[in-house]
Order: structure tokens, then sequence, then C-alpha cells
């Protein structure tokens, strides 16, 4: 199917999300709490959209794209003044929020916000509460952390305010924060996050570590792995696939002569 | 006793009707919300105690029945005597020993305990007199204040049932659908939505499952019509559902609610309970092919689990997040099946439109708001309580005539409908119809049914202020604009009640709502601001002598007053002792003084002067 | 505040109704009657027992008004909030209750003898502002009446 973005028809699939279509034609519409990885929350709003179709008589409505799906003919306008002024009051809350978060601060400046009208959080994090962490923690099969709490005062934390004895380690919280607000620690060959420390697998060949203990054992056991399969790190495997692959090529050219 | 075909129905409905007619009087005690809190338990066990040892041959406790909300709460505990209508308000268990002897034995009204009409200053003998009950029209309170709801004989004899025999025996689930598309029955949760439609577009969703969810999260703070309902006449809403979920193809429906209505729980489980005992739920209703289990499902105590997709993830047992509704839960609902989600009211009405047909409900009301609503009327009016009145009649009718008046001399100021998505209508609304568009037009909704009255000591500042409160308590904080902006809303309007705020602040809060109500995922954060919105709109000059001149004309918000004794005082030492902090001085028969260093403005003083000698400046 | 629970209580209580997700925020309610908190045994009881992951448990108990994570006091002092409550003084009735007990709404005095909490609408309207010390109502509040109230529970 297609639908129109601003004035240009693209290419839609069935299922899709507008924000997915945006996404690959490179039409940049901000989206802080989306992520490829995980299923779309609607939590930030920064992607909506205006949207209207030849069978609505003139009808206008404005979403979120990363929720809303594509229809055959649909007409997406990705900035309209009502929208960048939403945005821009959006942005202004955040930066109410979340003051210090340098990525916040520059989204902001972008829709003209350098300085929040409302009053800033006092002892301010910089986290914006898009659900991302929790939403890929989930996605990874640990449940490790949720949100906890409703309302303004809701916070990321763990079971009862301990340290989550389902977290792996993976890391996987830590990269897709929009706003790199989880911390995490790698000295030697402990990891320390979520007040939890974790055993750093080491490569056996270079040393480098690769995992942690407890996200290789999961790894291994869900995926059916080979026991051996973190004993190199990437580093290294390619290093024996490339040296394999030269033997093969070594032994064809032998076979070439020896045929000569 | 099975009721395995509709002709075993027939009979017993007979049966009650002669029981019922062999009874010479019913005492109704009313055990409603209101009488609940005002003592109705203990009058019960008075009549309990006193026919116990006077042994009389025509009267025993059988004779007394505990009903749901009759309707009057104001002057509650109520007790009525049958079938006359005789109307007995404020009883306490002291009366009822009188009640007995003079009323039910020897025939005599007990005047003292009758409604007194606060236009004529004359004592009404039966209740169907009073303006009260005169301008109602009860269709989904029909039962309320006369079946007992834990007796399913009473519902029986009521007429209960029958629709679902009609329905079962004679209906196509497509020809039900159009009963109730030509009755124009709206949602009666607020969002007013055609039941008809509904019901409609997700019978035709292909799918294995169907459900029919009951909401009874009633989380308006102010309405108790869907608790009265649910605790007064269950099988209502019961029977309703039956009848939807036959239309739309459902083997299993919910009733969800609120985890601060234990008592409505109670009752539905024991409806439930019978139904199935009969074979009027369950596998094989009354030995057709169509079977349906109804189950209760409490809620955890949020507001939001108001919104549809919220409570369908507390029904499944999540947390009360909203989603976006690009796609229906009528598509797409409870555990990803299509799903109808209807208020208590809309089923309660259901039974009665199949019974009397569509015609007839659109024969009441107005042509795009038919039939009639219930409200729970309160605040500042004579008569608060619970009633039930044709879509189409005017505010003033309900406040003025039903209402009785202000109460204590004081002047009307606003009415407040639609809970806190709704809005605040003034004086110049007073003959505005009350239907589903014409309250929106006006910057408020008609919401679930609540209605407060405010007079002239309220501020509506104050009044926004404190909704706002409320949403920023409840909002689920799932999306920026609701979380983050109704919060500063909030904290804007706390600055204005303070008389800290500027004229920039207010220009600020009408842009944040703005956005709000453009950017918000669900309904909570859409309609959050219209508190606001609406008081801006009909009240600017309070904001802005609150904002310009730091006063507060209501008189509420303690900042900006201070509490005076002007000379009307007679020295008679009344408030001295209940003042909190003890900042009143005086002597007797001296005029006393506030010490206004101290005063915290509680209002303990004002409430107990008889000499009207205290200001609020 | 720590107080001693029996793990067998809890699993009993859990075992009342069918180990499934969908019936989670009704165990804890069970949990919260028996206990008048949920203690943190129960909360991974109920985690295990439904097969529903600890953190999801925890942002349920956390989520809802019914649930307390801190145990509640012997008595407990409902203040209703509702709107007509509110236009009625129902703030000023708050503020005595809190002045007289020395803990603000939501918490309960250190000796675990009362828990202050708001209610929003209890439908007792006509008889507003409201407040409700155990089961007994009082309507129609005085603000210097609180004390005698909290004495007499």
């Amino acid at each position: 199917m297609k639908i129109q973005i601003n004035g240009r028809w693209y290419k839609a699939f069935e299922g899709e999300m507008v924000l997915d279509v945006l996404r690959r034609e490179k039409i940049d519409v901000p989206a802080l709490c989306a992520h490829e990885a995980v299923e779309p929350f609607g939590s930030c709003r920064l992607c909506m959209v205006e949207i209207t179709h030849e069978n609505w008589g003139g009808w206008k409505g404005n979403v979120t794209s990363c929720l809303y799906p594509v229809e055959d003919k649909l007409r997406v306008t990705t900035h309209t003044p009502k929208i960048n002024e939403l945005r821009k009051m959006i942005l202004n809350l955040l930066l109410a929020r979340c003051p210090n978060a340098p990525e916040i601060q520059k989204l902001a400046e972008e829709y003209g916000v350098t300085i929040t009208d409302f009053v800033p959080r006092p002892d301010a994090d910089d986290c914006i509460l898009c659900g991302l962490c929790t939403r890929v923690c989930a996605e990874m099969g640990f449940y490790a952390i949720s949100i906890v709490g409703r309302g303004y005062g809701r916070e990321v934390g763990t079971p009862l305010n301990e340290a989550p004895p389902d977290c792996t380690g993976c890391l996987a919280c830590v990269n897709i924060c929009p706003t790199h607000c989880i911390k995490y620690e790698d000295v030697g060959n402990v990891r320390k996050i979520w007040d939890r420390e974790f055993e750093l697998v080491p490569c056996k060949r270079c040393g480098k570590t690769i995992i942690t203990r407890e996200f290789a054992d999961r790894l291994i056991k869900d995926k059916n792995l080979p026991e051996d399969y973190f004993d190199l790190c990437d580093d290294c495997k390619r290093d024996d696939i490339a040296k394999n692959m030269s033997k093969l090529v070594i032994w064809q050219d032998k076979k070439e002569e020896v045929k000569r | 006793m099975k009721i395995d075909s509709p002709q075993k129905l027939k009979e017993w409905r007979d049966r009650c009707l002669k029981k019922k007619a062999a009874a010479k009087n019913t005492i109704v005690v009313c055990f409603g919300p209101g009488c609940l809190a005002s003592g109705c338990r203990e009058v019960y066990a008075k009549f309990a105690e006193i026919l116990e040892e006077r042994k009389l041959k025509d009267i025993t406790l059988k004779s007394v029945k505990k009903t749901g909300c009759h309707g009057l709460c104001e002057k509650g505990p109520l007790v009525v005597i049958e079938p006359e209508g005789i109307f007995y308000t404020r009883v306490k268990p002291a009366h009822v020993k009188d009640i007995i002897e003079n009323t039910i034995i020897n025939g005599e009204v007990i005047d003292k305990l009758l409604y007194k009409d606060p236009k004529t200053d004359k004592r009404i003998e039966k209740y169907h007199d009073i303006d009260f009950y005169k301008k109602q029209t009860r269709i989904a309170l029909r039962n309320l204040g006369h079946i007992d709801p834990d007796d399913i004989e009473d519902y029986i004899a009521a007429g209960g049932y029958s629709a679902v025999v009609k329905v079962l025996t004679s209906l196509t689930p497509e020809e039900v659908i159009e009963e109730v598309s030509i009755s124009g029955l709206r949602g009666r949760g607020g969002g007013g939505f055609p039941a008809g439609k509904k019901w409609a577009t997700c019978r035709k969703v292909d799918a294995d499952t169907h459900y029919v969810i009951c909401n009874g999260d009633e989380g308006d703070p102010g309405a108790f019509m869907d608790r009265s309902i649910m605790e007064g006449d269950p099988h209502a809403v019961l029977e309703g559902m039956i009848i939807c979920a036959y239309a739309v193809g459902a083997r299993d429906a919910y009733i969800y609610v609120r985890e601060e209505y234990p008592l409505a729980v109670q009752h539905l489980y024991k409806a439930i309970e019978d139904a199935m005992e009969c074979g009027l739920l369950g596998e094989n209703i009354m030995g057709t092919d169509f079977s349906l289990d109804i189950h209760v499902s409490r809620g955890g105590g949020a507001f939001v689990c108001g919104e549809s997709s919220a409570l369908m993830k507390s029904v499944a047992g999540d947390v009360g997040e909203p989603r976006a509704k690009y796609i229906h839960s009528v598509v797409k609902g409870l555990w990803d099946q299509p799903t109808v989600l209807n208020n208590v009211e809309t089923f309660a009405n259901v039974p009665e439109i199949i019974n009397k047909g569509g015609e007839w409900f659109k024969s009441i009301g107005i042509e795009t708001s038919t039939g009639t609503k219930a409200f729970s009327l309160v605040g500042k009016v004579e008569n608060t309580g619970l009633i039930e009145v044709p879509m189409g009649i005017t505010l003033r009718e309900i406040i003025f005539d039903i209402g009785g008046g202000i109460k204590d001399g004081h002047k009307f100021k606003a009415v407040q409908t639609g809970g806190p998505s709704g809005g605040c209508l003034p004086e110049t609304y007073l003959d505005e119809s009350v239907d589903f568009d014409s309250l929106t037009k006006a910057g408020s909704m008609m919401g679930s049914g609540g209605m407060i009255v405010m007079d002239d000591r309220t501020c509506m500042v104050d009044v926004a202020r404190y909704f706002l409160k409320f949403l920023v308590d409840e909002s689920c904080g799932k999306d920026v604009p609701c979380r983050e902006g109704l919060y500063q809303l909030h904290s804007l309007a706390v600055k204005v009640t303070e008389g800290k705020a500027t004229e920039d602040d207010l220009a600020l809060m009408e842009k944040l709502s703005e956005f709000i109500v453009i950017g918000s995922l669900c309904g909570l954060g859409k309609s959050g601001p219209n508190p606001f919105l609406s008081t801006v709109r009909y009240f600017r000059d309070e904001y802005l002598a609150h904002i310009r001149d730091k006063k507060c004309p209501g008189g509420v918000c303690r900042e900006l007053i201070t509490y005076e004794i002007n000379d009307k005082c007679t020295g008679c030492l009344a408030c001295i002792k209940p003042c909190p902090v003890d900042a009143i001085s005086g002597e007797k028969k001296k005029i006393h003084v506030i010490d206004q260093a101290l005063c915290t403005k509680c209002g303990a003083c004002y409430a107990i002067c008889q000499f009207d000698a205290i200001d609020i400046k | 505040m720590k107080v001693d629970v029996d793990v067998n209580e809890v699993k009993e209580i859990i075992g009342r109704s069918p180990q499934k997700p969908s019936f989670l925020i009704a165990i804890l309610q069970d949990i919260q009657r028996h206990f008048h908190f949920l203690p943190p045994e129960a909360i991974k009881e109920t985690a295990s027992a439904l097969g529903v992951p600890l953190s999801k448990v925890y942002s349920v108990a956390t989520f809802y008004n019914a649930f307390s994570l801190e145990p509640r006091g012997e008595h407990t002092c409902r203040i209703c909030m509702g709107t007509a409550c509110h236009i009625r003084g129902a703030s000023m009735a708050l503020e005595q209750a809190e002045k007289q007990l020395g803990i603000k709404a939501g918490e309960t005095t250190p000796d675990l003898k009362f828990t202050l909490e708001v209610v929003n609408c209890v439908g007792a309207c006509a008889m507003a502002p409201v407040v409700i010390i155990d089961d007994k109502y009082y309507g129609n509040v005085r603000v210097d009446k609180i004390k005698r109230y909290l004495e007499g529970a």
C-alpha cells in the first residue's frame, strides 16, 4: 500500500506503524520513547503527526505515529504549527522534569525552548519515564526492573526496592536509555549495576571481558548454545574464522597446483 | 428451584405476586448509601427487636424490607409504609416503637416524622406528593427503594427476567441490537456513545471469543448512582448483561467493581449465585441453547481504571495504564478479543427497552438524547439525593424544583457536572437543557451523573484546584502532557489560591491546558483541564480577584481571607473552646476577639456561632 | 516497621484463588485484608505461585490505592474528600485530624494505633463532610469534634 507523507507518496506494509515508515524513509520526527527493539508505548507524544484521508470528508486528527497503523492512502503531515507548538510544550515540560539532561536540553533548543516556563524538579535525575529500559528488560525475558508507583511520583525501580534478583547485567537498559541515565561500572572482572555485582567472563585467549556469567548462562540455556560459546570474544572468534578461511584458500590453491 | 422454561418463570412470577398481594403492609427501611451512613442499620435492628417481642399477627420481621436507595438521602434514615407510601424522614431507633404502634397498628400518621416542604412549610404525608419525587421518571432506578436486592423473588415479582425470556425465545441477536438502536440509548457512563452501534460493531468482528464488561468503577467523587443500582437492584444489571451477551455472542461477562464498593460486590455475588441456582444464568439459560457466566472483577483502587482500556488491563490483573485507542476495544479489547464495555446504568435500562420497546424509550427525553438519566444531586441544595429525570429537563427544574433550592438562604453560584472531566456552569445556564450535547457545548459534560450544586460561599478557583489535585493523584503517569502537564497546571492553580500568581501565570495555564487536551493519551488527560477551563471561562473575574487584588470573593482561600468577629457578638463564649489553636479570647457578655496571628482559618467558630457575628473577609 | 509474617498463612490465602495471572489483584486484596498490608514475603510468594514476574507484582502493588506496603494501624480514620464534602469543609477536617494524630494522610502513627487516609466519595454526600473511623460514620463533622471522635476509637 501507499501512504502520503508531507506531500510525497511512500510504500507502506500491512501491520506497520506510521513511525516505521518515517524511520525507514529517514523523515525526521522526534520520538524519545520509541525504539525498534520494543513495542511502542506512547509516552512522550513527540512523534505526533496530523493525519487525514480522502474518504474522511475533510476530517483531520492528531495521532502518535508510533502507535497508528498504516492504512492505504493515508495522508500524513509531520510538522504543522499546532504540532510544533505541542512538541515545544512537551519539551518545556520535560525540561522542568529533567533540567540537567543534555539530550533534552539539545532537543528542546531545536524547538526554541532554552529555559523551562515551569518550576524545575528539585534534585532531578535524568529519567524521562519513557519506559524503554523496562520494556527492553521484559523483551529480553528478564523482567528485572519495572515502573513502580503511579502518576507524577512514579519511577523506574526494582522489586521491593532491593537489588533485582532477575537482573543478569546484560546492559540492554543502559544502551537503550535516551538520556543515558542508567549507570553501571565495570572494574576488573566485576560489573556493578542496579546494586548487584556480576562476574565478568574474560576471553580465554586475549583476556578481554565479554559478558557476565549470568547473562552467558542464560543465553546458553535459552538459545541452546554450545557450552563453550562464550569462551572466546568476537574478535578472537573472527581471527579463528579468518585463519580457517585462509587455510582453506591455501588448500584450494594447493589442490589446483596438484591438478596442474 | 430450576427455571428450565419460560413457562416455569411465569408460574413463579404469579406465585410471587400472590404472596405480595396477601401481605397487609410492607415497611421499607432504606439501606441506600446515604441511609447506611446515617444509621439505618440501628433502625432496622430496632424493628427486629420490637417485632420479635410483640409477636403481632399481621406484621412480622418479614414485613420489614431492606431496600436500595429510595432517593431522598438528605432526609435519611428513611422509612416508607407501603402500599400507601407514607414517608418518614430522619427516623431514629427511638421512633420505631411509635411507628409500629401508631401507624402500623392504629393507622395514624406521625406528623413530626413527615417531610416538610421548604417552600410551603407544610408537612407532606406521602412521598408521591413531594416535588422531589413527583418530577422524576425512574427507569434505571425503577426498583430502588421497592425491592429487597438480595431476594430474587422480589425481582421476579417486579417483572424481572421477562426481557430475557422475550429475547431468548422470540428475537434474534440482530433484532435485539435493532431494538436497542431504535431506542437511541447512549452510554450512561459519560461517553454517550450509541449502545446499539457499539453492540453491532462488536458482533460483526470475526473472532472466537467476544466479551461483555459492565463498568462499575464509578470513580467520580460525588457520584453514587451506579453504587446504588449495584447494591439496590443487582439483577437488573445482570439481566441487561445477559441480553447484551446474547446480542454480541459472548460466553463470559465481567462486572468490574471498584475496590471502594465492597457492599456492591456482596449484593452482586448473591444475585449471581441465586440466578445460577435458578437456571437464569450459567449453562443453558432457561433451558435454551444460550449459556453465559458472569464474573465479578474487583478493582484495586484507581480512578483511571474507569477508562475502558485501563479497566481491561485491570481485569487481566495488570496495572491500569490506558492505551492509545486507534484500534477500538470493541475490535480488540479484553485479552485482545472484541469486547462491549457499558456502564451499570446503561445495562439497567436494557430490560425495560426490550419489554416496552425502543420506540417507548425514544418517546422520553429529546431526539438526540433519549430516555432518562440518573443523577446524584448533592452539594448546597435542600434535597440532596439520588434522582432520575427525562433528558431535556432544565437545570433550574432539577436544582430548584426537585432539589428544593439552595440551602440556608444562600444564592446559587454554579453547578458542576461530569466529575473531574466536566465543568462548572453558572446562573446563565440554569435554563439549559440537560442532555449530552448541550452540556458539552457549554463547556461541561454529562459524565456519569454527579451533579454538585455550589453557592456563593464557594470559590471557583479552589474548585478547579481541587479537581486538578484529584487528577494529579489519579493520573497513571504514562504520558508527558497528562503527568507533567496536569502537575504543573495544579501547581499554578495553587499559586493563584495563595495570591502569588501573576497574569502571565494565568496565560501560561491557558496555553498549557490547550496542549494537555491535544497531547494526552486518554480521556483523563484530555479532559483534565476542563475544571480549570470552564471556571476561567465563566468566572474569570474570580481568578483576576485572586491575582490582581489578592482577594478570594468566595471566602475560601485561606491565605486571602480573615475571620473577624463583628459587633453582633453577644459574648456567649461558645466559639472559644472549639478553636483548635485557642485564638479567640473574650469574657462573658463582652465582644470576643480573634488573634489573627494564631488563626488558621479552620472555620470552627463560624460553624458554631448562632448570631452571625463572625465575618469572613 | 518490621512485622513477622507466617509464610504458610500467605500460601493458604494465595491458594484460595485460581493460580492465574488475572487473579493477581484479587489475591493481593485478600492478603491486604488479612495482614492489613502487603508483606514482602507475600509479594514474593504470589509472584512464584502465579508465574508472574516479581517486578510486575511489585508494580501492581504500588499502582493501586488499596495496597499498602507498610503495616497499617489498628484503627483507620478515613476522611472523605469527595466533591460534596470538599465544598462543605473536608480539608479543614483533614487538617485537624493530621494535627491530632501527628501524621499526614496516608501515614500510620509510630505506635501502630492509627492510620489516616483520604477517600474519594463514599456516597454519603447528604451528610458531608464525612469522617469514618473504623466502621463508624460521622456526618456533618465539625472541626472541633474530631479530637473526640478519635479518642472514642
